[in-house]
């Protein structure tokens, strides 16, 4: 299954939410959907879903236009969307044997396809419940298990960690792990970047409907943070001021400052310039006991490429 | 065609792989669980029996002292059963459509891959069992009635199956309230509004039930007067009720859907039923009026779906686009019927072209013996046109003015100025005469040239005539100023044809992997 975002826009009224953007994502790969509030995210997101049109351009899962064909391209797509099932008078069984019915299941296979589910999403225990009765956490895993129910290719998930205990969210996780093993193409919007930077193969950043970075996690690692913040510690701390010295004679080493009981400084280049940079400090008999490089993470680059703007 | 036959086909041959429609499913589990329904139903039962026990207790049993006591105990149920079922059912259905309705938090059922059509159907079928379960418990009370004496069991059932119409009425009346793209509050306003008529409704069935339960259904159904007005009634009321399906339907559609395709499809069916049964009703009578109300009904309709079609996007969407035939004579055809304010103008204007026309050949060319009076005909003729006139002016006037100053902002505006123009066009001069203290009969009888109620308040004929003059003129202006803007759309009107881009390439990830996760 592949997903291309081509040249969408969407206005409402004089706002444009969303500007223009393209990108594409793959069966198994878990994107990240990355932006401050207001950027657009929501609105890419249901317009993927099928329930926002796009003003322009378009939205094509394995080729099938959800602007042309969007009853089409809803049987591709599992949504979540930021709000909860609050339904009253119906269960978490018969809310999910409700979706299963919508979406053509019959008979035996529905029935079985709803007891999956409810056992992949853990809800077994609790599928006689009413859904109004149900934590924030136990509602999520329902919405994912009505996403999931009729087996979509593709799965639209937005800010599904959004007020989840850490506990649950480490849950999330893996069952978003596991979908992606089993070849689902999945989108995810989260303000929990590092935990994105964890799950996610390539990230979107989004800011007032225009894309400001794309590409597979280290790409965009690489580009938008190119310089490496690396700390090292001796065993003998009066050498630090002869260590500070060398630094600031080697190669790819910019700003070193001596701070409390170590050096620090910035790398310009690649991981063999920092290996490099160790095995010189090695051979001038400094006794290192902690050389350690501070990965910028996707917290640090969405700090860095977004302005903080709303629309 | 043949592809919907060999659907058809298909879909009956495989009878036994069918299954009722999943919004039924839901929304009984969801009634036979609210307290809402499970509530009312235990009320009405209370009701019913305390009732029933009052009876009992109040009145004489004796047979030759009351021989009516079961008319009387069966009108006392109906009148329990009828409110009951007539105020909570059309509540609580149009309450659950308009919860799962709301813009804020659109329900997920409404982008499953259910159709629109279902959806509708679901919850009309919804409304339509609670009905039942209500009827049924009632069932007992009343045909118990009949062992009282006074009232015959074809009372009984008929009166039942027509309250039970009603409800069904009623239901998708309320669907559709609900289904209506107006703010939460708005709704709310306009459901008070249809509360108050359920009442109206409900005091106007009570009356009827009585009348039936003094005069016996049975002793009518050997009348074929009894059953020409039944059948009629139910006709009318099944065809106003199926348009609200439709219009139901068409809201809750996504507007890039062709919205207007089924709808209009629907009125133009049920404008050639209602001719045909006008005629045959007249050929029988051998009477031309009885087209009138044929004819004054579907302007009416007509006047109302004139504010509804130039409210339409100008623009077609993709899925429209790809669904306009590529053959010129299916394509003229298809411009009719498909969303669009043009076609929908077309439409509207061939539909009233032909219905005046019909009537006037109905009554000027002596098909039957009996007519109208030449001063009748003149002023019903006259009148009727400066009418149709006016409404399509007013149309195209609002199509103008949204498109001069608001071409922005929603086509609705269209249909807002549309019903603004001669709503201030007509107030302006009583309000006038209303403040300079002069408004009297007679000033409001003067000709107000542009004031389309002015037409069925002036006595001259001549003063008519003035206003056809003035709303032909009117209209010939507004045609000449849309003229650009329909030489646009019609040219506009095309099916999809696009230039192949190549798509951007997704991006390469590397493989997941587990071990990140703990």
């Amino acid at each position: 299954m592949k997903v291309q975002v081509q040249q969408l826009r969407k206005e409402f009224g004089k706002t444009v939410a969303v500007d223009n953007i393209s990108f594409g994502f793959d069966s198994g790969h878990i994107f990240g959907f990355v932006g401050p509030n207001g950027a657009g995210k929501t609105t890419t997101m249901r317009i993927i879903a099928t329930i926002e049109e796009p003003t322009d351009g378009d939205v094509l899962l394995n080729g099938i236009s959800v602007r042309e064909e969007p009853e089409l391209a809803r049987k591709l797509v599992g949504y979540v969307p930021d709000t909860l099932p609050s339904h009253a008078d119906i269960t978490v069984h018969e809310y999910l044997d409700f979706y299963a019915r919508a979406y053509g299941l019959r008979g035996r296979k529905r029935d079985e396809a709803v007891g999956a589910i409810e056992e992949f999403t853990n809800v077994t225990g609790i599928r006689n419940k009413h859904i109004k009765a149900l934590s924030k956490g136990m509602k999520q895993r329902v919405s994912l298990g009505r996403a999931l129910v009729y087996d979509p290719d593709v799965l639209i998930l937005d800010e599904p960690a959004a007020g989840l205990d850490p506990r649950a969210r480490v849950e999330l996780r893996e069952l978003l792990t596991l979908l992606a093993e089993r070849k689902k193409a999945i989108l995810i919007s989260s303000h929990i970047l590092t935990e994105l930077t964890e799950i996610c193969n390539g990230v979107v950043i989004i800011e007032r409907g225009k894309i400001l970075e794309t590409g597979t996690i280290d790409e965009v690692l690489k580009k938008s943070a190119p310089r490496r913040t690396v700390s090292v510690r001796l065993l003998d701390p009066q050498r630090l001021p002869l260590l500070l010295k060398e630094l600031l004679q080697t190669p790819f080493v910019e700003n070193a400052r001596q701070a409390n009981s170590e050096v620090i400084f910035e790398s310009s280049g690649d991981e063999s310039a920092a290996c490099e940079i160790l095995a010189q400090l090695i051979a001038k008999q400094f006794k290192i006991t902690e050389f350690r490089q501070a990965k910028a993470d996707l917290e640090d680059i969405f700090m860095t490429v977004t302005k903080g703007g709303v629309q | 065609m043949s592809r919907v036959l060999s659907n058809l086909k298909s879909h009956f041959a495989n009878w036994r792989q069918w299954e009722v429609n999943p919004i039924v499913v839901k929304e009984l589990r969801q009634a036979v669980r609210s307290w809402a329904v499970t509530g009312t139903l235990l009320l009405f039962l209370l009701v019913l029996f305390c009732s029933a026990v009052m009876f009992f207790v109040t009145q004489s049993f004796g047979v030759s002292t009351n021989q009516r006591m079961g008319a009387v105990i069966f009108s006392t149920f109906s009148v329990i059963l009828t409110g009951a079922s007539l105020l909570f059912i059309p509540l609580y259905v149009g309450v659950r459509v308009a919860a799962e309705r709301q813009e804020s938090d659109l329900d997920l059922l409404y982008i499953s891959t259910l159709t629109p059509q279902r959806i509708i159907r679901g919850k009309f079928f919804c409304g339509a069992y609670v009905a039942i379960l209500f009827f049924s418990a009632c069932m007992p009370f009343m045909t118990f009635t009949n062992l009282l004496r006074g009232v015959d069991l074809p009372s009984i059932f008929f009166v039942l199956l027509c309250l039970f119409l009603a409800v069904c009425c009623a239901v998708q009346v309320a669907i559709f309230l609900a289904c209506l793209p107006i703010s939460r509050l708005l709704k709310i306003f306009v459901g008070l509004i249809a509360g108050v008529n359920c009442f109206w409704m409900t005091g106007m069935l009570t009356l009827w039930t009585s009348e039936m339960m003094r005069r016996g259904v049975g002793s009518m159904m050997s009348d074929r007067a009894f059953w020409a007005a039944f059948l009629t009634v139910c006709g009318l009321v099944f065809a106003a009720t199926l348009l609200l399906h439709f219009l139901s339907v068409a809201l809750i559609s996504p507007p890039s859907a062709n919205r207007a395709l089924p709808v209009r499809i629907y009125m133009t069916a049920a404008w050639v039923v209602g001719a045909a049964i006008s005629f045959l009703w007249a050929k029988n009578q051998n009477d031309a009026r009885l087209v009138l109300p044929w004819a004054i009904a579907s302007f009416v309709l007509f006047g109302i779906s004139l504010v509804v079609v130039v409210s339409n996007q100008d623009k077609l969407s993709l899925r429209v686009q790809r669904a306009v035939p590529e053959r010129l004579s299916i394509r003229a055809v298809a411009f009719l019927f498909y969303n669009g304010a043009a076609g929908g103008l077309v439409w509207l204007a061939s539909l009233a072209a032909i219905t005046y026309f019909v009537t006037w050949g109905v009554l000027t060319l002596g098909i039957f013996s009996s007519t109208l009076d030449p001063d009748e005909m003149s002023i019903f003729l006259t009148a009727s046109a400066a009418s149709v006139i006016y409404g399509f002016a007013y149309a195209l006037t609002g199509l103008v003015l949204h498109r001069r100053f608001f071409a922005k902002r929603s086509p609705k505006l269209a249909g807002i100025f549309a019903v603004i123009v001669p709503a201030v066009w007509s107030l302006v001069p009583v309000m006038f005469f209303f403040f300079m203290n002069r408004l009297s009969t007679r000033d409001l009888e003067h000709t107000q040239l542009g004031n389309l109620f002015n037409i069925y308040v002036v006595n001259d004929n001549s003063q008519r005539t003035a206003h056809l003059l003035f709303a032909t003129g009117w209209l010939a202006v507004m045609l000449a100023l849309n003229f650009t803007w329909f030489a646009r759309q019609l040219k506009n009107f095309q099916p999809l044809r696009r230039a192949k881009s190549p798509p951007p390439a997704a991006v390469e990830a590397p493989p997941i992997m587990p071990a990140a996760v703990n």
